[in-house]
């Protein structure tokens, strides 16, 4: 089971508004890259690894996925904090504000609502390690065009740091697959 | 039921009333009653925890034994009490 603690993994302390950040940086909250659909990938794939390296590593990412959820969340609601309404509508992100007000909830950047569709849980765990390297992968190019786009550094400073963490799982997950493979004694060469 | 497995409901017993309290204390921060309880069972937790830590590993991996081998990744995961490969099919 899981256990809470009142801190954040990487600091976030954004003293200046962007709402239109805020809403850009939301697709990694409730996106399709975003770290909701990394956690619940890797919590409901975990059931299906074959040893105990793959489970444990499976467990620890999709835990450490909760707290970049965690992140993220902190950032969009420091990114809205307080911003008045007309504000919001002269900045063209008011059609997130007439449904959700400031509130952080789980879609992508245009609205769309988080779904489970964004990710696969199968029995084969070579192919949910492979579905896993590609995620860290897209999630890494997301993070990206984010740092891209702000030019807070209190904004790109967390985001960098989750950019480096999808490098860190991804190298994670490529040891994960070769271990599986080779428990199941078919190698292959990629 | 072996003796690990016993030990291990009785901290699953204890730590499931703490957290039963915790949300009562949450709103009810100043019930001398239930802080009481909520300060009992955690001693009897920690005092478990302690025991079953030592004999069996880690709960968290924030539990490093006097060892040169990283023991958190060891069976039995919740899911899989029996430990291993058993019911994955390769």
């Amino acid at each position: 089971m899981w256990f809470y603690e009142k801190k954040t993994q990487y600091p976030v302390n954004i003293k200046k508004p962007d709402p239109r950040m805020a809403i850009n940086i939301l697709t990694q909250y409730g996106g399709p890259n975003g770290e909701l659909a990394a956690s619940l990938r890797y919590l409901s794939q975990r059931f299906s690894m074959p040893t105990k390296e793959t489970k444990a590593i499976l467990n620890d990412i999709g835990t450490e996925e909760l707290a970049h959820l965690e992140i993220i969340g902190t950032m969009v609601h420091q990114l809205m904090d307080k911003v008045p309404p007309k504000e919001l509508e002269k900045l063209h992100v008011d059609t997130i504000y007439a449904i959700h007000g400031r509130a952080v909830y789980p879609s992508d950047s245009n609205g769309v609502p988080f779904t489970a569709a964004y990710i696969e849980s199968m029995e084969d765990p070579i192919a949910n390690l492979n579905e896993d390297l590609a995620a860290e992968q897209k999630a890494r190019a997301t993070y990206d065009y984010l740092i891209r786009m702000a030019d807070d550094p209190d904004v790109i400073d967390p985001l960098r740091f989750l950019r480096e963490r999808e490098v860190v799982h991804y190298q994670r997950f490529g040891e994960a697959l070769r271990m599986v493979q080779e428990v199941m004694g078919k190698k292959k060469y990629f | 039921m072996d003796e690990q497995t016993t030990l291990l409901e009785q901290i699953m017993a204890y730590d499931f009333a703490l957290y039963d309290l915790q949300l009562f204390l949450d709103t009810h921060p100043s019930d001398a009653n239930a802080l009481r309880d909520y300060k009992m069972a955690l001693e009897q937790s920690e005092n478990l925890k302690r025991q079953y830590q030592a004999k069996y590993g880690p709960l968290t991996p924030r539990y490093l034994p006097n060892t040169t081998c990283w023991q958190w990744i060891n069976d039995p995961w919740p899911w899989d009490p029996k430990g291993g490969m058993n019911n994955v099919v390769l």
